[in-house]
């Protein structure tokens, strides 16, 4: 399945809790803010905001990541485009 | 089976969800000292900023605890434990018997003398909520001031510049973190605040607060500052009364090994208040923490649901004063380094390597936030193999600590 994978940077603090349960889709930058990766790739270069294809076990583990966020900075949209984190 | 969690915070919600995640069945109880559901106490300086809604800080609904199969109790607070017999007896009266026993009761901000209004903490959502009031209440150029050098001293600066107070903060040494950064950093740090407007005096000693119901200023031992706004961050302290009684071992914080088990059996404890055995550093630390103490909540799960399990994370805090960033990672106590690497600020701040046996064991990064990473990993792999990740041209010092 694609899930999109969005962070915002105005509201990461570089906390990197994200970064710690999935490293293979977020990234610590030079601002201290988070990348999201595609499988720890960065194809077209860096970017706040990727649609990546995932396994259910990948998506249950960058939802665990975005959920880790102590400043809810991370959102993830799903196919349809509606928002499965954080719930609305 | 039936799970006591004591502490409602970060760190018992998430025990608490992840037992009902492994034991469908047990009964839980979560003991909550604050009336609110679980919030992020890491977004309130961005709900006073303006950043996000006041709504947005919540992580849990109300709804959620019994959704669940979760007790949750409120507004009250566990006054004493019995571990023999296997009860703790709460504020209000009621005694709970358990089977397994989590103690994730965090801590609370030290407090000054004096209750006039205008005198601010930063802790709680209540707390947050009164600071918006006081801030909203004041306008551009009105004098505030700050006791204290710590994360809650910083928060309260970003917040008084960017309402255009003029800030003057006192701190008890010369400068902020006293037990982390060196004399380099620390006046770099310093530099950096005057360059923002601040106003600081260093080597303070705090006297009380002047006014009879609106605060007037604050009183040092030499010198009176004028302001109507008082933030204090003068740190954090858990309440050990009772767990002390309990015959549970306390030193810091409730002494729990690499299980985050305590000296008692069915007895954890996690979070701010555990003072806990960090298998990378090799020694017991405490690190206030979020990240820390969420993970911390997920791994003792397991072990209160029977797989024991050992918690293993190299801590790390991150935060922006004033446009600076600064971030702390592993153990990062000074005292406890028996050598210290410095490598030098240009345009960035220093980066203090704190090493141990010759290994890194912690990180204090100002600025040049592309340490960061290399240096986490060298921490985790415990070596201290800087050569692999570090430029060694640019260390220009090496200290003994």
């Amino acid at each position: 399945m694609k899930i999109t994978i969005k962070v915002d940077p105005e509201l990461c603090i570089g906390a990197a809790s994200c970064v710690t349960i999935a490293p293979e889709t977020f990234q610590l930058n030079e601002e201290n803010k988070a990348w999201v990766l595609d499988h720890g790739q960065s194809p077209e270069g860096n970017k706040y905001e990727r649609v990546i294809e995932v396994s259910e076990e990948e998506k249950e583990n960058i939802l665990l990541g975005a959920q880790s966020c102590p400043t809810l900075a991370v959102f993830i949209y799903n196919e349809e485009g509606k928002q499965i984190f954080p719930e609305l | 089976m039936k799970y006591v969690i004591v502490g409602g915070g970060v760190a018992g919600t998430t025990a608490a969800e992840e037992l009902r995640k492994l034991d469908s069945d047990g009964e839980i109880i979560l003991i909550s000292q604050e009336q609110h559901p679980l919030y992020s106490r890491v977004l309130l300086p961005h709900y006073l900023k303006g950043l996000v809604e006041r709504e947005r800080v919540f992580l849990k609904k109300e709804s959620w605890y019994e959704e669940k199969n979760i007790e949750w109790l409120r507004g009250v607070e566990v006054v004493k434990c019995d571990t023999k017999n296997k009860f703790v007896e709460l504020s209000d009266g009621r005694e709970l018997p358990y089977d397994k026993l989590l103690i994730a009761s965090g801590n609370e901000p030290r407090v000054v003398d004096g209750d006039v209004r205008g005198v601010s903490y930063l802790r709680s959502l209540d707390d947050a909520d009164h600071l918006k009031q006081l801030l909203n209440e004041r306008k551009k150029g009105d004098p505030a001031a700050v006791w204290g050098g710590g994360l809650i001293a910083c928060e309260y600066l970003n917040l008084f510049v960017a309402h255009e107070l003029p800030t003057t903060i006192a701190l008890r040494g010369q400068h902020f973190w006293s037990k982390n950064l060196n004399e380099e950093a620390g006046e770099f740090l310093n530099e950096h605040l005057r360059q923002q407007g601040v106003k600081i005096l260093t080597e303070q000693k705090f006297l009380g607060v002047e006014g009879e119901k609106e605060l007037e200023g604050m009183k040092l031992e030499n010198q009176k500052v004028e302001c109507d706004i008082l933030g204090i961050g003068i740190g954090v302290q858990s309440d050990l009364g009772w767990i002390k009684d309990a015959e549970i071992e306390v030193d810091r914080g409730v002494k729990v090994n690499e299980f985050l088990e305590t000296n008692v059996e069915d007895v954890w404890a996690v979070g701010d208040v555990a003072e806990y055995f960090d298998v990378v550093a090799n020694r017991h630390i405490m690190f206030g923490n979020w990240q820390k103490a969420m993970s911390q909540g997920r791994v003792v799960a397991k072990s209160m649901a029977g797989e024991r399990s050992e918690y293993q994370q190299v801590p790390s805090y991150a935060m922006e004063i004033l446009g600076l960033d600064i971030t702390f990672v592993g153990d990062v106590e000074l005292a406890a380094a028996d050598k210290v690497l410095v490598r030098k600020g240009d345009e960035h701040g220093p980066t203090l390597m704190l090493m141990r046996d010759n290994k890194l064991v912690g990180a204090v990064v100002m600025g040049r936030n592309s340490d960061r990473v290399p240096l986490t990993k060298v921490i985790d792999q415990r070596t201290g193999d800087l050569a692999k990740v570090m430029n060694w041209q640019g260390i220009d010092q090496e200290i003994l600590a």
